[in-house]
């Protein structure tokens, strides 16, 4: 066998071993499924919007959550990863600043809300601090990265005007980063509020709360409807983030 | 300063020798010393040092061996913020932020002077402000004190990164191949404003450049830098040849 072809039938019949140990090859268990998702999809339809005053709440409490969490995680995970910049600080700040935001980051952000919610109770407070939680972890470790990224000759040459690293920091590596920064905030404010759709499973506010109780009581008419409102804030969110990208960010990709 | 630093030479290589790392010699045994005032071209082969010739004598990175000095001090014991009041450097892709206007590049050569807080929320002096405003007036592109300078053109971001040199202050700029992507006429005419600016503030000069004609124009002494070492009298034969061709034409 020629060599090149070593790396993809491994993986290939590794692939192969794997599926038929999850089940992939039980053809009565798939056609079964096939069936059920047509019973389903059959009980999820027409969706029952009379529900849509009752949730309304829940619905902006989601909102609210993912909002506040993401802006709070944020603002917390900017100097976080200034101190993880290596560029800037010496190899034992910035490896304590990385290892903390890996901490953060291995935990989901569902078992963040059940740790906020032994830590603060139940409800959306919980949910908003689990959210800004996962968040820090996961900007502040994208966010250090691309400081990192920034020109060197850049920083020389303000560095040479006597600047210290908080200058640095404000006048070179932000303004830099700019578009890099703004992106990815929208992009955590999209996944954060896919993600506090299900915190209420964990009791800690938002929709989720509504969708486990149609869940368990097989209501699936109305679930559909908290799906499709999921899918219009969803929806809203990528419009806005669209007009602000638009908006801020276009500028700079015609230098 | 030292008291001596009236006499001394503004800038000076004492058998400076450096290698990144443990690679070969970049510098070899360069010496060279430049006169208060004086503005001085370092001519030579692409890859043959000059960068980091002029970031040994920026004080951006450290000689492995030999020394440098600015007025007759050694400028190993310098911190970045003294540093700084004496030398301005410019790199050859001038180390503009893109996303910030030009008055607040220029802006940015006051740091050293302020606070290392200072300015954080962009709250600069009124009298750092018109200087800045000076700068960029100076350097003829003062009408564009608002714009992005990713917006701007080639040659004004050159007047903008010299502008934010002058308004540090130093008595030493050191530029990396300040200029060679213009076009010869507006080349010359910011190195005549440059030249214009640096007399008045009594500012020495040394740039690195490959145009043998700006050199000319520019120069008042030409350095030679072949294969890391200083060659005496290169550059007199190569300007002599250039001078005998556009004599002939």
């Amino acid at each position: 066998m020629k060599t090149s072809l070593v790396l993809p039938a491994t993986t290939g019949f590794f692939l192969l071993a794997v599926l038929a140990h999850l089940g992939f090859f039980d053809l009565e268990r798939l056609k079964r499924g096939v069936r059920n998702l047509g019973i389903l999809g059959s009980e999820m339809l027409p969706p029952d919007v009379g529900i849509l005053p009752t949730v309304g709440a829940a619905l902006w409490e989601t909102v609210e959550m993912s909002f506040a969490g993401t802006l709070l995680g944020f603002l917390a995970s900017l100097p976080l990863s200034v101190l993880g910049t290596r560029r800037l600080f010496s190899s034992w700040v910035s490896s304590f600043a990385r290892f903390i935001a890996a901490g953060i980051r291995t935990v989901p952000v569902l078992l963040w809300a059940i740790i906020f919610v032994i830590l603060v109770g139940l409800g959306p407070l919980a949910g908003t601090l689990g959210i800004a939680a996962y968040t820090v972890g996961y900007l502040a470790k994208i966010y250090a990265d691309l400081f990192e990224g920034t020109d060197p000759e850049i920083i020389e040459a303000v560095q040479s005007t006597g600047a210290s690293k908080l200058q640095l920091v404000r006048f070179v590596i932000v303004p830099e980063a700019a578009n890099a920064i703004l992106a990815q905030v929208l992009f955590m404010l999209e996944y954060n509020i896919r993600a506090s759709s299900v915190l209420g499973f964990v009791g800690a506010g938002g929709l989720g709360f509504v969708i486990q109780i149609y869940l368990q009581s097989l209501d699936y008419q109305r679930l559909a409807t908290i799906l499709l409102l999921v899918l219009v804030i969803v929806l809203v969110m990528d419009g806005i983030s669209a007009w602000l990208r638009r908006r801020y960010l276009l500028a700079a990709h015609t230098s | 300063m030292t008291p001596d630093s009236d006499t001394a030479p503004a800038l000076q290589a004492d058998r400076v020798w450096f290698a990144y790392r443990n690679r070969d010699w970049v510098l070899r045994n360069v010496s060279l010393s430049i006169l208060a005032g004086q503005h001085t071209v370092i001519m030579g082969p692409s890859g043959t040092g000059k960068t980091t010739l002029l970031r040994v004598l920026a004080g951006i990175l450290k000689a492995n061996e030999g020394r440098v000095a600015v007025f007759g001090e050694p400028t190993s014991g310098f911190g970045q913020r003294r540093l700084s009041s004496v030398i301005g450097y410019i790199p050859q892709q001038l180390g503009l932020v893109r996303s910030l206007s030009a008055l607040d590049n220029v802006l940015m050569g006051s740091l050293g002077r302020l606070g290392v807080g200072k300015a954080l929320f962009s709250l600069f002096p009124r009298a750092e402000t018109d200087r800045a405003e000076a700068a960029l007036d100076m350097m003829g592109i003062a009408h564009k004190r608002s714009e992005q300078v990713f917006r701007l053109s080639g040659g004004e971001r050159q007047r903008v990164a010299i502008a934010r040199t002058l308004l540090q202050h130093p008595r030493i700029v050191i530029a990396d191949e300040f200029a060679s992507d213009l076009d010869l006429a507006l080349a010359s005419e910011i190195l005549m404003r440059i030249r214009r600016a640096a007399d008045k503030e009594n500012i020495t000069f040394v740039m690195s450049m490959h145009r043998l004609g700006l050199a000319r124009q520019f120069g008042d002494d030409v350095l030679a830098l072949k294969d890391g070492e200083i060659v005496p009298g290169y550059i007199g034969n190569q300007l002599r040849e250039s001078a005998r061709a556009e004599a002939s034409l």
